[in-house]
């Protein structure tokens, strides 16, 4: 059973969206299990996850676009399924590939849609056109529209109800690299107007460079949330040396108390150190190895990017199973 | 290990209009005009669909009736008038009740399912409205497609039998003045006692046996001449072929009367709604169009037909029940007995009250209503 959170004033939630305990199954499948989520207001937020993990049923259940089995949830503060017309009325998303009328123009489209929210939306399409760069095609038929324009007139359905919220599952399908760009500063332009974006995905590259904060997703259960620099610390730091002897290199670094994972590679060493690692220790190791006569010609701190990380939590998920 | 943030600082900087939009009833499940005009500018946008509805409902009793005018006035000795009764009843009981049925359905099964294979239900359910409302949405603006359509075909015909009714006719090769009432043409017999005891066919015993020979008039062997039978005789045998010949007489010579034709055309409006309400409640309910316009023209051509030509005694109140066979009783009298119903004057083969066939009616267009709107709420989109 669902229980009903009691219903709460929009302004006075902080999160766009809270699910606990929140659980879709088809059958012996569990889709979403269990799922705790918090997408603070004003961020872009990514739903990270492999697929098949669960994400598009999380963002139908959200929507009221199937039902859930157990757990709460709210939208900006109202919650779902109770107030769904409230918490409805200022969302906007687009769920799988957006898909319309194909023998109505772009424009025509969205009147229809416009004419299921408030009377003022309809105001609002010329301005959702333009916004997605669509004015100029927005009286063709839609079958003759490219995937990526559906995309963007997906993005302009969305943008009829002004929106404080827009839920969009993988935004980034069908366009090019151009409309992948554009993409993305138009939603870093919807963050800035403080609207929520959350997005899923499963392009870690386009989620690290587009959003605040993620989830990671993972067989219908979140594993990790919260924004993205705080998750990438607590990622492993690699340090690749390139010196002279690495054999030798490696023998005074494991006789320290580092506590670093060394591997030999042919030009030099690459070490992992334990996450919240200080950058003071690489400059004791480069010490070390100095007073031990190693000549170091390079010592450099690998970045850790959104995918190794991604990578690594789902490998290390992978061994506990 | 999941850990949530708390140092991306939720903001509040959108206005929140939700105050506003909680007063639009959205949640209602009343349609608001906008959602019904553009339903039906979403219809009406299907050109094949609506080719196929014109056609139909216009395009066949037109052309139809176009080409008999225009035979009769090629032809006028081979080829009689494009009107009258026979032809207006011939039209609608045969062919605009039953396609206009058909297509009817067409656009509810249409009207029923496209959002769903289209996509569209999905970006209608996300926007908050109900779910019923969108259901009731289409139902006006359908009706507003079909009705018109279905009203102008009718009016054309009525038109056309009214305007093109035979002004005189030869039947059964007497010249016999047109639009004569029982009276007239009785005392119209009274006056032409030999070619009406002659010449129109008559069912019974009569006092003047004929043999007409190339429109020469005699008795027939044995019998006496006409010289010899009195004009009384003679002209009480034409007054009674004339009143029982009437029937087909004035099925012949009469332009239907215009209350028929009211009647008539409120009865194929309430067959085309019929067909549109409840092929949109049976593509509702299967999410799909071409099965359940296939099941449509089954219960309207093969059904309905077999329901109504024979009696199956352990089914009666199934029978009862079938929709075609409620709107046969409520057919005009004077439209030619449809699917072996009631109407017409003629005894249905299944018989049932005025009542039960009204009720039966209302029963499923709410019940295929009820059943759509209940399918599209509980759908997974």
């Amino acid at each position: 059973m669902i229980d009903d959170a009691p219903h709460a004033n929009s302004r006075e939630s902080q999160w766009a969206v809270e699910t606990h305990g929140l659980t879709k199954r088809f059958g012996e499948n569990v889709a979403v299990n269990d799922v705790e989520l918090l997408v603070p207001r004003g961020c872009a937020f990514g739903y990270l996850g492999p697929n098949g993990a669960g994400k598009t049923t999380l963002i139908r259940t959200l929507l009221g676009l199937t039902h859930a089995d157990a757990g709460t949830m709210s939208l900006l503060g109202y919650s779902v399924p109770r107030h769904r017309d409230l918490a409805l009325a200022r969302v906007g998303a687009i769920v799988d590939e957006p898909r319309f009328h194909g023998h109505l123009t772009g424009r025509q489209n969205l009147q229809i849609l416009a004419a299921a929210r408030e009377r003022v939306a309809k105001d609002r399409v010329e301005s959702s056109l333009e916004r997605v760069g669509m004015a100029q095609r927005a009286d063709d038929r839609v079958s003759k529209y490219s995937m990526g324009m559906r995309q963007r007139l997906g993005v302009a359905a969305c943008l009829l109800g002004d929106p404080q919220l827009l839920i969009l599952d993988e935004p980034m399908n069908g366009l090019d690299p151009a409309g992948m760009h554009e993409m993305r500063d138009m939603i870093k332009s919807l963050v800035a107007e403080g609207r929520t974006v959350m997005l899923s995905s499963h392009l870690l590259d386009e989620v690290e460079r587009t959003c605040d904060a993620v989830a990671i997703v993972d067989k219908g259960t979140v594993i990790r949330q919260g924004p993205i620099s705080e998750l990438l610390a607590g990622a492993t730091m690699e340090v690749q040396v390139e010196c002279s002897s690495p054999e030798q290199a490696r023998s005074i670094l494991t006789d320290t108390k580092l506590g670093a994972e060394i591997d030999v590679a042919t030009s030099g060493l690459s070490i992992h150190l334990a996450p919240g690692t200080g950058r003071d220790v690489i400059a004791e190791m480069n010490r070390l190895l100095v007073e031990g006569g190693i000549d170091v010609y390079r010592l450099q701190e690998i970045q850790v990017s959104l995918e190794s990380w991604f990578l690594e939590v789902t490998s290390r998920l992978g061994e506990s199973e | 290990m999941t850990s949530t943030s708390e140092s991306v600082v939720p903001i509040n900087l959108v206005d929140d209009a939700s105050d506003g939009v909680s007063h639009d009833h959205r949640g209602s499940w009343i349609p608001t005009f906008g959602m019904i005009r553009t339903r039906f500018m979403e219809l009406r946008k299907r050109r094949g669909l609506m080719a196929a509805l014109i056609v139909v409902n216009i395009g066949i009793p037109a052309i139809f009736l176009l080409i008999r005018l225009i035979m009769h006035a090629v032809a006028p000795k081979s080829y009689g008038p494009a009107g009258g009764y026979d032809i207006f009843t011939s039209l609608v009981a045969g062919v605009m009740f039953v396609f206009g049925f058909i297509v009817a359905a067409t656009l509810g099964c249409t009207a029923g399912s496209v959002d769903l294979s289209e996509g569209m239900f999905r970006h209608l359910v996300i926007t908050g409205r109900s779910r019923i409302a969108l259901y009731f949405a289409r139902i006006p603006a359908g009706l507003a497609i079909i009705v018109p359509l279905v009203a102008v075909g009718f009016t054309i015909v009525c038109a056309v039998c009214v305007f093109a009714a035979p002004t005189k006719i030869s039947y059964q090769g007497i010249n016999v003045p047109p639009g004569l009432s029982l009276t007239s043409f009785q005392s119209w017999a009274a006056q032409h006692p030999k070619e009406v005891v002659c010449g129109l066919p008559y069912r019974g015993p009569i006092g003047v046996p004929c043999i007409d020979r190339n429109g020469k008039f005699s008795t027939a062997p044995g019998n006496p001449g006409f010289k010899q039978i009195s004009p009384a005789t003679l002209k009480a045998d034409a007054v009674k072929i004339a009143k029982q010949d009437y029937v087909a007489y004035s099925r012949i010579f009469l332009s239907p009367s215009n209350l028929l034709m009211v009647k008539a055309g409120l009865w194929i409006e309430l067959e085309a709604i019929i067909g549109f309400v409840v092929g949109l409640g049976l593509a509702s309910l299967m999410g799909q169009r071409t099965v359940a316009v296939v099941l449509m023209i089954v219960l309207e051509i093969v059904l309905t037909p077999l329901f109504s030509h024979s009696v199956i005694p352990h089914l009666i109140n199934v029978q009862r029940g079938v929709v075609g066979l409620a709107m046969d009783h409520l057919e005009p009298g004077g439209l030619p007995r449809g699917f072996g119903g009631g109407g017409g004057g003629v005894q249905s083969l299944v018989p049932e009250s005025t009542t039960v066939a009204v009720c039966v009616i209302v029963a499923w267009l709410v019940g295929w209503t009820a059943l759509g709107a209940w399918r599209m709420a509980k759908r997974d989109a």
